[in-house]
């Protein structure tokens, strides 16, 4: 795959996989396949990055992990939203609803 | 496409704990699965398996790092969980508990008051015997301290300078050495009142030795202490504070300390002063006649040993340079030997048995408080035998049960605990207040972190104690039986004995701790009827010192004794007044003089007899009421000039003069200036008196009149019409009239000077007393619940025996013959224990044996009595028991 994709701004990875996550439990390379689709590849994850990052949220409680079996059989490690994730999710998602809000307009001004 | 993940229910269970090993096999795997996936899509995409992963391996990035981060971060998150759920459980246990406990707030509050009376105790005793016996001395290095004594034939003595000089120049195992000898001196002028401190002359190393600082000024300098050094003087931070009111400008001013100007250099801080007794210090200042006089011993010696040298090695140095000395100066040093001690020992020397045995008893007491605990613990787990077998049933591993049962115990040992602290800090300050003054450092005790650790040390140990047998037997569960029977004891029989064995070993410590009671009560009950020998009613005591520097001449001594005793007993309530040296009982302080008879053969020098000597005026023998037992006391008609006479006491007469009539005989004590002897006549002799102790047995004792033997220091004992301890304002002024600058000191009714002698044994008689009523009361209370609870027990069966026509009084003494059973089995096993646990106490016993047969008897009828009682009450209404209800299960 081309390296086209979007540098991604620190801590977007977090809200990316807990946003991910709401569709329900998933295991890690499932998540970066949804994110890379939803994004139409625009959003390129680094899979070491999202592994951290997965581990980092395990370890915050915000996401936790049981073992499972995956559609071919193999063991598998699901992650999924706990209750503390999906308040987190919210925070984030206002938060970045109004950072992008208030970046567009300036840009807009400016296009104008 | 895929399966639902499963989720298992692991969290609502056990949640198996994952090893380190298994966190990084998880990682590896977890990140195998997703390589595997991405080259699995690849190899879709028209890849070939070796391209396709490596191609998934470069997209993945730092696969290392990774894995590492991710094994960090699931190790840690996996330690806290294990933490989160320990606490949780813990907070489970002990919310359970405290509900278990607030259900039953009967049971909860005997408990916790049991243990609170009972660690209460404990931490008080042991907050004495820290301060005392196990503190640290305020000093560098306490530890290297040591006393330094002469001993011949296995008695101590003190130091000769010249001996203790060399002693010091050829030991290699101590780096400093101190010598002093105590004693007392007037302090005058400036500040207030004319008062007698207690002094120490000392070389000028005895400070540094200490390694103590100065609270202001400094300590001696070296040389300070030579013969004709100057006079100077360092003080106690009390004195400091009482008469000069802190004044920074006292080091440097000179105060007037028995008669002479000392300027004071220094102050010692009140918490590192030593001896605690003492208020100034003096340097030694040889006088250069006894300097050289090996004969001459007076000093008292404290060293500090060299880094790396031992007491052991210091002992056997001192045993060699003690020969050496011994061979090099037979006459003065014959069978010379030298002891070395660490210096808290010798401080807490005598008060160390006492105090030990107090705190084996308060430790009996709690013991016996566990066992109670553990007791109604144990019954309380019999009764809830449904409640575990339920939760047994339901899943709870026998480990989870003793945890939680031990949980509820450490709870119950924590409540009483935490009160028991609170009572110990007032019991502390209250033995604090009324501990005899004798006991050295005893105002250094109170509780402090050390006994707040060992507070805790035996709240814990307490816990487990009395949780532990309960628990145990809990745990294991008979599950069928238990709710098949509901909440009857399926384990009853097993339980039963634990409870026996349990109540026997308390009634054993009760009776061991009342044997001990029983004996020191009666050792103190001897002590209080023992025939003194003189009278203490009305009689009131000081001291005088009179200044050398004044009073040069035998003459002056006299006149002022003489015009003391007719000013003392021209005041209206006044009934006779004396004085006396070394005479007065029961105040310390031993005068031994040698002798010889007049007509006997010739005794080599060195071997005569010798006896406690004193001095005393015919005022002083009639105001003490010693009686003459034959011939006469001396009167007023012995002056100075006249036939010096002697009165012996009755020991003296049967030691000295066995068979004979000690009338008429003549004492010879040295020589006169002339060279010739220096005769008494014995004209009388006087029925024995108490000499240093109550306890101690009465030695043979000389009196000379004080007119023809006048010394400077005086004990004056007026006998009143009424109380005598409102005498001491009009004595104090009658002695000032005479001379303003002479303090009386030491004033003190008789009576109190007895009690005072007999304070420490009565001290350890009511604290051992008062810990063995406490046994008893627990053992009565272990006695009651036992036998209660097994006529709950036993109520179908005494409902079938009384419907198959026992009669009241039978089931009555079928249940107090089982308490019966108990209470003589453990009064049994007690006496036995009591024979080998009352050896200790041996030196703390007057006049009675430590297996006194009359005290054991009474103790364990005592006991039996008791349990009688205490089973006589559950007995009676077991007899009151109405068959029906009872086989209806319903009594």
């Amino acid at each position: 795959m081309p390296k086209t994709s979007l540098e991604l701004l620190h801590g977007t990875v977090a809200v990316l996989i807990l946003k991910t996550l709401t569709w329900g439990p998933m295991h890690g390379y499932d998540i970066s396949r949804s994110i890379r689709q939803r994004s139409d590849g625009a959003l390129g994850l680094e899979d070491a990055a999202l592994y951290q990052a997965l581990h980092r949220l395990e370890r915050k409680d915000w996401i936790e992990a049981e073992w499972g079996l995956s559609e071919n059989n193999r063991r598998a490690k699901f992650y999924r939203l706990t209750v503390e994730g999906k308040r987190q999710l919210q925070a984030e998602l206002s938060s970045w609803q109004a950072y992008v809000e208030a970046v567009s307009k300036v840009l807009e001004v400016e296009t104008a | 496409m895929r399966t639902p993940p499963r989720i298992p229910g692991r969290r609502l269970f056990r949640f198996p704990w994952r090893t380190a090993a298994q966190v990084a096999t998880d990682v590896d795997e977890e990140l195998q699965f997703h390589l595997d996936k991405v080259a699995q899509e690849l190899a879709e995409e028209g890849w070939l398996p070796e391209a396709a992963r490596a191609e998934a391996l470069r997209r993945f990035g730092d696969l290392e790092g990774t894995r590492k981060y991710c094994r960090e971060l699931d190790r840690s998150k996996e330690t806290r969980m294990k933490w989160t759920h320990t606490l949780e459980a813990l907070g489970q246990d002990i919310r359970f508990a405290v509900r278990q406990l607030w259900k039953s707030p009967g049971f909860t509050l005997v408990v916790v008051l049991t243990l609170a009376l009972a660690m209460g105790a404990t931490t008080s005793i042991f907050s004495v015997v820290h301060g005392i016996l196990l503190r640290p001395l305020p000093f560098n290095e306490p530890d290297r301290l040591v006393r330094v004594f002469p001993q011949s034939n296995g008695e101590e003595g003190t130091f000769s300078y010249p001996n203790f000089r060399d002693w010091r120049a050829q030991s290699r195992t101590v780096t400093q050495a101190a010598s002093a000898h105590a004693g007392s001196i007037n302090l005058t002028g400036e500040g207030g009142e004319p008062e007698r401190l207690i002094g120490m002359w000392v070389n000028a190393e005895f400070f540094s030795i200490l390694g103590v600082r100065p609270l202001a000024g400094r300590w001696f300098a070296a040389g300070e202490d030579r013969p004709g050094g100057p006079a100077v003087v360092v003080i106690s931070e009390e004195l400091w504070e009482r008469r000069y009111g802190r004044d920074p400008g006292l080091v440097g001013r000179a105060i007037s300390l028995g008669g002479r100007p000392y300027t004071v250099i220094g102050v010692v801080d009140r918490e590192e002063k030593f001896p605690e007794y003492a208020e100034v210090w003096i340097p030694l200042g040889f006088t250069n006649e006894n300097l050289e006089e090996r004969a001459s011993v007076y000093l008292a010696a404290l060293a500090r040993l060299a880094p790396g040298a031992t007491l052991e090695e210091a002992r056997s140095e001192a045993k060699v340079i003690a020969d050496r000395l011994a061979r090099q100066y037979p006459g003065a040093n014959k069978g010379l030997g030298i002891g070395l001690e660490p210096l808290q020992d010798s401080l807490v020397g005598e008060v160390r048995t006492e105090l030990l045995v107090l705190l084996g008893a308060v430790l009996f007491v709690l013991l016996i408080a566990c066992v109670n605990v553990a007791n109604l613990l144990l019954v309380r787990s019999t009764a809830r035998e449904g409640e575990v077998a339920v939760r047994s049933a339901l899943g709870a591993g026998p480990g989870r049960i003793v945890r939680q049962l031990l949980t509820e115990s450490l709870i119950l040992a924590l409540a009483g605990g935490a009160a028991g602290i609170g009572l110990a800090v007032w019991a502390t300050k209250a033995l604090v207040a009324v501990a005899p003054s004798q006991i050295p450092r005893i105002e250094e005790v109170g509780v402090d972190a050390p006994v707040l650790l060992f507070a805790l040390a035996i709240t814990l140990a307490t816990g487990l104690l009395s949780g532990l047998a309960p628990a145990v037997q809990a745990a294991r569960p008979n599950l069928v039986g238990a709710l098949k029977e509901g909440a009857r004891g399926s384990r009853s029989r097993a339980a039963t004995r634990a409870r026996n064995v349990l109540v026997v070993g308390e009634i054993a410590l009760a009776v061991m701790l009342l044997a001990g009671a029983g004996l020191l009560l009666r050792s103190f009950a001897r002590l209080q009827n023992v025939d003194l020998g003189f009278q203490t009613e009305n009689v009131l005591k000081f001291h005088i010192t009179l200044p050398e520097t004044r009073y040069d001449e035998d003459a002056k001594l006299r006149a002022f004794v003489d015009g003391l005793t007719e000013r003392l007993e021209a005041l209206p309530e006044v009934e006779t007044a004396g004085a006396a040296y070394y005479s007065l009982p029961l105040v310390g302080g031993v005068n031994v003089w040698s002798f010889t008879i007049d007509g006997r053969p010739p005794v080599p020098e060195g071997q005569e007899d010798v006896m406690r000597a004193g001095v005393a005026t015919p005022g002083f023998l009639r105001a003490l009421g010693i009686s003459i037992a034959r011939g006469r006391a001396f009167d007023e008609r012995d002056r100075e000039g006249s036939t010096q006479v002697a009165v012996l006491n009755e020991a003296a007469a049967s030691r000295f003069f066995p068979g004979e009539d000690p009338l008429g005989k003549r004492l010879v004590l040295g020589t006169n200036d002339d060279g010739s002897p220096n005769q008494f006549e014995i004209v009388g002799i006087f029925r024995d008196i108490k000499q240093n102790t109550l306890q101690e047995e009465i030695e043979p004792q000389m009196l000379l009149p004080y007119a023809q033997a006048p010394l400077a220091s005086l004990a004056v004992v007026v006998r009143t019409r009424s109380d005598p301890a409102a005498m001491t304002a009009a004595a104090a002024a009658q002695v000032r009239e005479i001379d303003p600058d002479l303090p009386i000191y030491a004033v003190r009714t008789m009576e109190e000077v007895v009690a005072m002698s007999a304070a420490q044994p009565k001290f350890s008689m009511l604290l051992l007393g008062g810990f063995a009523a406490i046994a008893l009361v627990l053992a009565a209370v272990g006695i009651y619940g036992v036998i209660a609870y097994a006529v709950r027990q036993r109520a179908q069966e005494i409902g079938i025996r009384m419907a198959l026509g026992a009669t009241r009084t039978r089931v009555l003494r079928m249940v107090v013959r089982q308490g019966l059973t108990l209470a003589v089995l453990g009064a049994l096993l007690g006496l036995v224990g009591a024979l080998f646990a009352t050896r200790g106490m041996r030196s703390l016993l007057y006049e009675v044996s430590a297996a006194d047969p009359a005290i054991y008897v009474l103790v364990a009828l005592v006991l039996v009595l008791v349990a009688a009682v205490a089973s006589y009450l559950p007995a009676r209404r077991a007899s009151r028991t109405e068959p029906q209800l009872a086989l209806r299960g319903e009594a």
